[in-house]
C-alpha cells in the first residue's frame, strides 16, 4: 500500500504544484495538505506563542523582583485588566499571567514544536512514505489549533477578561462565577482547550496510523529512528488522555453556564474530581512533552558523535515504560490535596519507579558519547545541554516524589525550578536543537552559525541564572503564584533571589533575539544547504531540496537500523538506512 | 568628548555589574533577619519538621552524590571524547550488562526512598494525641477565622453542610456550646502541647501552608480535614499562608500565628472563654451570626466526615 501511496501522490502534486509557475500564492500557505507545509504553519504560529508566552513569563519576573514598580516602557502597552494606570501589575493582573503563560506554553507552543511541527515534518519522510495517512485531516488538525488560539486569546478582550485560575484552574475556583470573576474568560479556555484537544487528537489519529501502515519496505519497527517511535508513542498517550481533560474541561462549562454542580460542593459536587481528572491528563501530559524531546536529542547526539544510540532496544523500551507508568503517576501532584494518604503513598512509589526510564535513558546518552568523535554543532549544544538540564529536573523530581518532602515543598519555587529545568532544560532545548539540526531539510538553506552560537550562550546562561536560585527560592519556603511575596516576612530577606531570577529572565527574553532574527535572515538567502549537511544515516536526508509533495520519487528500500555511523571497514563513517552494506562488513545488531 | 573603545564600554558595562551584586545582596538588610542563610531552609519549629528535614538531608546528599558523579563523566566525556583528526569513534550498539545494572541500581535506590519516606509519612499521620488543643481553621477569600474550645472543653460540633459566608463554622446557634467557643482572627498555640487542626473552606480550596511547621494541606470545601496535627517544639511569631490559588486576594491571604508558653496561651484562652461562658448563661442567648439565620432543624450528625 505504502509504495503505491507514495508514487500517485507525487505523479498527481507534482502536476497540481507546477500549475503556478512562478511565486506561490498565499493560498498555498494557508491551505495545504502536504506535511511539510503543515510543520511549517505549526512552526510560525508556535513561535508566534512563544514570544507572547515568554514576554508574559519577563512580566511576571518584574513584578516579582520589583513588586508594585511600574514596568519600564512595556508597562502602559499592557492591557489595563492587567495593569493599573502606572502600569505596574496588579494582584489579579499577576494571575492571568501565570494563568496564560502556562497555558500558552504547554498547549500553543511545546506541544505544537514537538508534535505538530517534528511530528509532521518527521514522521513521513524518516519512514518513507509520501505523506500522512490522511493528509486533510492533517490541515483540519493545524486548523483546529488556529482557532483554539484565537479563542483562547480572545478571552483577553471579553468582560471580565482572561481567567486568573492558574493553567491547572482548580474547582470550584474555576466553576463558580462569584469565585473567579471571570466566569466568560473561563468559559473561553476551557473551549479553547476543548478545540486543542480535537486538534491533538486528529494529529494523534494521524501520526499512528501512518507509522502503523505506511512504512517503507525493510522499516521494521526496530528500525525506526527513536523521534518516530518517540512521536508514535506519544500520539498514544494523546489519545488516552486528551479525552480525559476535554471531558473534564466541558464540565467546567456546564458549571458556569448551566447550573450544574459536577464540582460544587454545596451542589453535591466534588472539587478532588477536577484534580483527578485533570492529572489523569496532566500526568501523562509531561511525558507527552518530554518523550519526543527525548527522541529528538537522542538522534542528534548520535549524528553529532558519530556513533549508533547506545543501547537503542532499551532506549525504545524505556519509553514505553514511561508511557505506561505515567498514567498511574497522576496522584503525586495530589498528596496533600485532601486525597486518601494511603493512596499518596501509593502515588509516591509509583512516581519513585518511573524516574528509573529516566535514568535509564539518561545513561544512554552518556553511552552515546563515551569514545564518540563529537562535532560541536549549534544543535549538539542544545541537545548536549538537554542532557545536563534534565539530569538536574529528574534530581530535583525525587524530593516532590517522597510524600514527606512533599508536605513542606509542595506549591513552593522549588516545583517551579523543577518543571521548569523539565520543560524548558528538556523539551526547548530540544526544540532548539532540532529546529537547527532540520532547518536545512526544511528550508533548504543554512542557518547562521554565530547568530546560532550566541543564541545558545545565552539560552544556556540565563536560563540557569532563571531558574537555579528558584530552588532556594523553594526551599525558603516562597509560594508559587504570589503576585508579591514582600508581603510575608519570611520572605522579604529573599528577595535578592528573585532580582538574580528576573535579571536572567529579561536575558532568557532577549535570547530569543538571534533566534528569531538567525531564522529571518537565513529563510531571505537563496537555498545553499547541501542535501546531507550533517552526514546523517536516515532516509529524509537522501532527498535533496525542495522535497516535492509525495516526497519521495521512488520508494526506498530499508536494509538496516537507523544509527550506523563509524562501522569499520567503511569509507565514510555513515551508512544511510537505504543503502545495502557491503558484504565485507558485518553490522552489530541493535 | 572622548572616544570609548568597544571593549571600554563592555568593560565598564561589567564592572557596573559586579558592583551592582553586592547592592542588591545587601538590600535585605531593611528587613527582618532569619537566622539562617537565604539559601537554605527557613528555621523549623515542629517535631513533624524535624524529620522531614532529615529526609531531605538525606535526599539532598544522595542528588548532590549523583549530581556530581553524572555531570563530571558527562563533562569528562564531552571533553576527552571531542572530534580529532585521525581519531574515529568506537562501534558499539550497547552492553546488555549495563543496562541490567542501571536498571537494578536506581530500581532499588528508589524503592528503597519510597519505603523509607512513607514510613515518616504514615508516623507523621498517626491519630492525633488524646492531650492534643483541638482548632477549628475556617478559611475564605481570603482571609482565616480560628475556632478553639470554650469552657467545656469541646468545640460545639458542625454541620459541614452550613458552612458558608452566614455560617462561618457549620455551628448549630440552637447547641449551648456555639456560644462558648473561642473565635480568633490568629492562630495562638503553645509550645510543647499537640494541635490538632479541623481544617475547612468556605468557598473554594484554600491551603494552610507554614514553611517553619514544614507543613502543607488543602482545605477543601464540603470536606473536614481532619488528620493534620504537630507539636512546636519552640516559641515564635510566624505567618499561616494560603498557598492555593483562590483569587484576586490570594498573595495577601495571610494570618499571624503566635507560638507560646503554656502559662501564656492559658492567659490568653481563658478569659475569652469566661466572657463567652458568661454571655452564654442567659435564657435567650443570641449568638452573633445566628440572629438572621432561619430555626435549624436539630443536627442528627455532630461532625460530617467525608473521603474520597
Amino acid at each position: 500500500m505504502s509504495a503505491s501511496v507514495t508514487a500517485d501522490s507525487h505523479a498527481a502534486h507534482a502536476h497540481h504544484d507546477d500549475h503556478g509557475h512562478g511565486k506561490p500564492g498565499i493560498m498555498h500557505y494557508l491551505w495545504n495538505t502536504d506535511h511539510k507545509m503543515i510543520a511549517m504553519q505549526f512552526l510560525v504560529s508556535a513561535v508566534f506563542f512563544l514570544l507572547i508566552g515568554g514576554a508574559m513569563a519577563v512580566a511576571m519576573r518584574w513584578q516579582l523582583a520589583f513588586p508594585g514598580h511600574s514596568i519600564p516602557v512595556f508597562g502602559h502597552l499592557l492591557p489595563s485588566s492587567i495593569v493599573n494606570d502606572e502600569g505596574a501589575i496588579m494582584p489579579s493582573g499577576y494571575n492571568v499571567l501565570v494563568t496564560m503563560h502556562g497555558t500558552i506554553l504547554v498547549f500553543f507552543v511545546a506541544m505544537p514544536l514537538l508534535i505538530g511541527v517534528f511530528g509532521n515534518f518527521l514522521i513521513p519522510l524518516k519512514i518513507g512514505a509520501g505523506d500522512m495517512a490522511f493528509p486533510a485531516l492533517n490541515e483540519l488538525s493545524y486548523w483546529l489549533f488556529a482557532l483554539s488560539g484565537v479563542v483562547m486569546m480572545a478571552s483577553f478582550w471579553v468582560p471580565g477578561g482572561a481567567p486568573g485560575t492558574g493553567w491547572t484552574a482548580y474547582a470550584p475556583l474555576s466553576s463558580v462565577a462569584a469565585y473567579n470573576q471571570t466566569p466568560l474568560g473561563q468559559t473561553l479556555w476551557c473551549t479553547a482547550l476543548f478545540i486543542n484537544g480535537l486538534s491533538s487528537l486528529t494529529g494523534a489519529v494521524n501520526y499512528i496510523t501512518t507509522v502503523i501502515t505506511m512504512r517503507a519496505p525493510g522499516m521494521t519497527m526496530f528500525r525506526m529512528p527513536l523521534p518516530v517511535w518517540a512521536i508514535f508513542l506519544t500520539a498514544i498517550l494523546l489519545i488516552l488522555a486528551i479525552p480525559v481533560l476535554s471531558a473534564a474541561a466541558a464540565l467546567i462549562i456546564f458549571d458556569l453556564n448551566l447550573g450544574t454542580s459536577f464540582y460544587r460542593p454545596s451542589g453535591a459536587g466534588q472539587p478532588l474530581l477536577w484534580q483527578h481528572l485533570f492529572w489523569f491528563f496532566g500526568h501523562p501530559e509531561v511525558y507527552i512533552l518530554i518523550l519526543p524531546a527525548m527522541g529528538l536529542t537522542s538522534e542528534i547526539l548520535s549524528v553529532n558523535s558519530r556513533k549508533p544510540v547506545f543501547g537503542y532496544k532499551a532506549m525504545v523500551w524505556a519509553m514505553i515504560a514511561i508511557g505506561f507508568l505515567g498514567f498511574i503517576v497522576w496522584g503525586h501532584h495530589m498528596y496533600v490535596s485532601g486525597m486518601n494518604l494511603t493512596l499518596s503513598a501509593a502515588f509516591s512509589v509509583s512516581t519513585m519507579v518511573i524516574a528509573v526510564p529516566s535514568a535509564i535513558k539518561t545513561f544512554n546518552w552518556m553511552g552515546t558519547l563515551w569514545r564518540g568523535s563529537i562535532h560541536y554543532t549549534v544543535p549538539m549544544a542544545f541537545a548536549v545541554a538537554f542532557v545536563s538540564m534534565f539530569v538536574i529536573g529528574g534530581l530535583s523530581g525525587i524530593f516532590m516524589a517522597s510524600t514527606p518532602v512533599d508536605l513542606f515543598v509542595h506549591h513552593t519555587y522549588f516545583i517551579v525550578a523543577h518543571f521548569h529545568y523539565v520543560l524548558f532544560g528538556g523539551s526547548m532545548f530540544a526544540i532548539f536543537a532540532a529546529v537547527y539540526f532540520w532547518f536545512p531539510k526544511m528550508t533548504g538553506r543554512m542557518f547562521n552559525n554565530t547568530l546560532g552560537w550566541i543564541h545558545f550562550w545565552m539560552t544556556f546562561v540565563f536560563f540557569n541564572l532563571t531558574f537555579f536560585p528558584m530552588h532556594n527560592l523553594g526551599l525558603g519556603g516562597m509560594m508559587r503564584r504570589i503576585a508579591d511575596p514582600t508581603v510575608y516576612d519570611c520572605l522579604r530577606q529573599l528577595q535578592p533571589l528573585n532580582v538574580v531570577c528576573t535579571i536572567g529572565a529579561i536575558g532568557l527574553g532577549l535570547a530569543t533575539i538571534p533566534f528569531v532574527v538567525n531564522l529571518l535572515i537565513s529563510l531571505r538567502k537563496a537555498p545553499d544547504a547541501p542535501a546531507n549537511p550533517w552526514n546523517s544515516t536516515t532516509l529524509e536526508w537522501t532527498l535533496s531540496h525542495p522535497i516535492q509533495h509525495g516526497n519521495f520519487p521512488v520508494t526506498p528500500t530499508v536494509y538496516h537500523g537507523p544509527y550506523e555511523y563509524s562501522v569499520p571497514g567503511l569509507a565514510k563513517d555513515f551508512l544511510p538506512q537505504n543503502e545495502k552494506a557491503p558484504a565485507h562488513v558485518t553490522l552489530e545488531a541493535h | 568628548m572622548k572616544y570609548l573603545s568597544f571593549r571600554r564600554i563592555v568593560s565598564r558595562i561589567l564592572w557596573t555589574g559586579i558592583l551592582l551584586v553586592p547592592v542588591l545582596l545587601a538590600s535585605p538588610a531593611m528587613a527582618e533577619q532569619r537566622s539562617g542563610n537565604i539559601y537554605g531552609l527557613p528555621p523549623c519549629v515542629t517535631t513533624v519538621g524535624e524529620q522531614i528535614d532529615g529526609l531531605i538531608k538525606i535526599i539532598f546528599w544522595l542528588c548532590a552524590v549523583i549530581f556530581v558523579l553524572t555531570q563530571s563523566t558527562y563533562v569528562y566525556y564531552l571533553i576527552r571524547y571531542r572530534r580529532r583528526p585521525g581519531v574515529p569513534a568506537h562501534y558499539s550498539h550497547g552492553n546488555n550488562t549495563l543496562e541490567v545494572i542501571w536498571t537494578t541500581a536506581p530500581t532499588l535506590v528508589f524503592l528503597a526512598l519510597a519505603i523509607y519516606g512513607n514510613r515518616i509519612w504514615e508516623n507523621i499521620h498517626r491519630p492525633a494525641p488524646e492531650n492534643s488543643l483541638v482548632v477549628d481553621v475556617s478559611s475564605y477569600q481570603f482571609g482565616w477565622d480560628m475556632r478553639y474550645p470554650g469552657v467545656s472543653g469541646k468545640l460545639a460540633p458542625i454541620d459541614i453542610r452550613k458552612i458558608g459566608p452566614e455560617n462561618r463554622f457549620g455551628t448549630d446557634p440552637e447547641n449551648p456550646l456555639t456560644a462558648q467557643d473561642v473565635v480568633s482572627n490568629e492562630l495562638v498555640i503553645p509550645v510543647g502541647r499537640p494541635v490538632h487542626l479541623l481544617l475547612h473552606a468556605r468557598d473554594v480550596i484554600h491551603s494552610f501552608y507554614v514553611p517553619e511547621f514544614r507543613l502543607y494541606q488543602d482545605c477543601v470545601p464540603g470536606r473536614t480535614i481532619g488528620w493534620v496535627w504537630f507539636q512546636a517544639t519552640r516559641t515564635g511569631e510566624f505567618q499561616l499562608a494560603c498557598n492555593q490559588l483562590c483569587g484576586t486576594g490570594h498573595y495577601n491571604m495571610k494570618a499571624p500565628i503566635r507560638v507560646v508558653t503554656e502559662e501564656e496561651f492559658q492567659k490568653w484562652l481563658v478569659p475569652r472563654q469566661q466572657k463567652n461562658a458568661g454571655t452564654a448563661q442567659p435564657v435567650a442567648p443570641a449568638a452573633p451570626a445566628a440572629s438572621a439565620a432561619p430555626k435549624a432543624a436539630t443536627l442528627t450528625t455532630p461532625v460530617t466526615k467525608t473521603t474520597l
